[in-house]
């Protein structure tokens, strides 16, 4: 064999191992979406169980053609704002080259593949929020514009070496607490305000009532499938290297083309998870909000998973996980019903997470000139951004759904279970909701 | 009955799904899909309204 085979050979072999690894990586992520499909469903109560699940399975339908139809090419077009550059999106265009089988690009239908599972994760974390009152076609509308429009823009923007953010702010967002977990929590929270509460939730004098999911044991191994599909999404944010589309030669890069490695990933993904945990566990002593702890813990260290001391990593998550019930029970003060958390452990995590990054992770080299170094500032403007860009489009479209009368369920087919509108039953055994 | 083949031969070859890249059937198809997305929403939503009607006034 000649230098020049031998040379074709390993490149070859490399852009093998890429699309194996992201092939891998995306369907692990699916067990994200199994995991809040079970999270959610257990959250509800016996009438409205397969609703819960019908809405999630759905969402995840309906993001795969639609990502393929304008989330990708809404990625690779709009790093410098709302103008699209038609030319740098031109990889995307559904009926393109790219976009399909292709012998000489070996990285796209991956690429797509784990980004259109990132946009359910976003339509998933969305659709906790709603359960048991939510209209089928205004949640799947939503769902759409959430996964397949509003994160992939915030992501083309922080989530992408050449985005205006990126480029402008040094922001930095390793594992998305802000192009994923900000966007979805806060797009959710536009929902929920003009949605309302379940029924029953508020007392006449505004207090709350708990509304008990009716099997926190489905409940707390969706989670754990979450945790695991985790390794998925953020091992999918890491770049592959030695092919044509990798930032080093040799080593892994971020997004941002900073190196790292997947041990570093390993390390505070466990340290992640097992400080939020037990972070959310100490404040409420609550199995459902140890669970949910995991992803607040998470959610906090994910912008800077590839930096952090794993010890720092632990207490920041340890932090996420307290400060998450907290923020659930201060929403519910205000009168917003979130029945898993969304807006708190998304949201609000999400925010802990882009922030600390200001915090604890100045003065790191950037892979070029053209992006800045880390700031605090750059971070709390890029915060922001995030929350705006979440909150705005969810807030208005529920506005327009509820004046046109599709956005909430009538009290009769709440009261009956929201089962009634998709002419099934999750028990045929008849096991009956209480109220 | 189609001959979808955008390609003669394996070897240089690069896109090969069916009809090619760029052309008016692959175009054609893509508008398809986009209904084929929009339309159950029709039908869903219909669902959703006869329960509404049927059982929204209790």
């Amino acid at each position: 064999m000649s230098l020049e085979e031998l040379q074709a050979a390993i490149t070859a072999a490399n852009e093998i191992n890429l699309e194996v690894y992201y092939y891998w990586c995306t369907a692990i992520m699916i067990l994200i979406h199994a995991g809040f499909m079970m999270y959610e469903m257990g959250a509800s109560r016996v009438k409205h169980t397969l609703a819960a699940g019908t809405k999630n399975i759905l969402a995840f339908a309906y993001m795969i053609p639609t990502f393929w139809m304008f989330g990708w090419w809404i990625y690779l077009a709009m790093t410098n704002g709302f103008v699209p550059d038609f030319e740098a999106g031109a990889g995307g265009v559904p009926w393109g080259e790219s976009m399909g089988p292709n012998l000489a690009d070996n990285a796209t239908g991956v690429f797509w593949g784990a980004f259109t599972l990132f946009a359910c994760t976003t339509a998933s974390i969305m659709s906790g929020a709603v359960i048991e009152r939510i209209r089928m076609t205004a949640f799947i509308i939503l769902a759409v514009v959430l996964g397949s429009v509003v994160w992939i823009l915030a992501a083309s923007w922080g989530w992408h070496y050449a985005g205006w953010m990126v480029t402008s702010w040094g922001y930095h967002d390793f594992g998305a607490s802000g192009v994923v977990h900000i966007i979805s929590g806060f797009f959710a929270l536009g929902i929920l305000i003009h949605l309302g509460p379940r029924i029953g939730k508020f007392n006449a004098d505004g207090s709350a009532n708990v509304i008990r999911g009716h099997s926190l044991p489905m409940t707390m191994v969706g989670l754990m499938l979450i945790v695991f599909g985790f390794f998925g999404f953020l091992g999918g944010c890491i770049i592959f290297p030695g092919t044509g589309v990798s930032f080093d030669a040799t080593s892994w890069t971020n997004i941002y083309g900073m190196p790292t490695t997947l041990s570093a990933i390993t390390f505070n993904t466990l340290m992640g998870v097992a400080g939020g945990m037990i972070g959310a566990y100490t404040k409420t002593q609550d199995p459902f909000w140890m669970m949910s702890g995991a992803l607040c813990g998470i959610i906090t260290v994910a912008a800077g998973m590839d930096m952090y001391y794993p010890g720092l990593t632990f207490a920041l998550a340890f932090a996420g996980g307290v400060i998450g019930p907290m923020a659930a029970k201060y929403l519910e003060g205000m009168g917003i019903d979130d029945a898993v958390g969304a807006v708190s452990v998304h949201g609000v995590c999400g925010i802990l997470g882009v922030v600390f990054v200001g915090i604890f992770l100045g003065g790191y080299p950037p892979f070029s000139e053209d992006i800045p170094t880390i700031t605090s500032m750059g971070q709390f403007k890029g915060m922001i951004v995030m929350v705006l860009i979440g909150f705005i489009p969810g807030f208005s479209l529920a506005w327009l759904f509820k004046k046109m009368g599709i956005l909430r369920a009538s009290d009769g087919v709440q009261e009956l279970g929201m089962d009634v509108e998709i002419e099934n039953t999750a028990y045929p055994e008849e096991i009956k909701s209480e109220i | 009955m189609f001959s979808s083949s955008p390609i003669e031969a394996w070897e240089g070859a690069g896109a090969f799904f069916s009809f090619g890249p760029g052309t008016g059937m692959t175009v054609f198809i893509f508008w398809i899909s986009v209904a084929l997305c929009v339309l159950p929403l029709y039908y869903i939503m219909k669902t959703e309204n006869h329960h509404e009607d049927k059982h929204g006034d209790k």
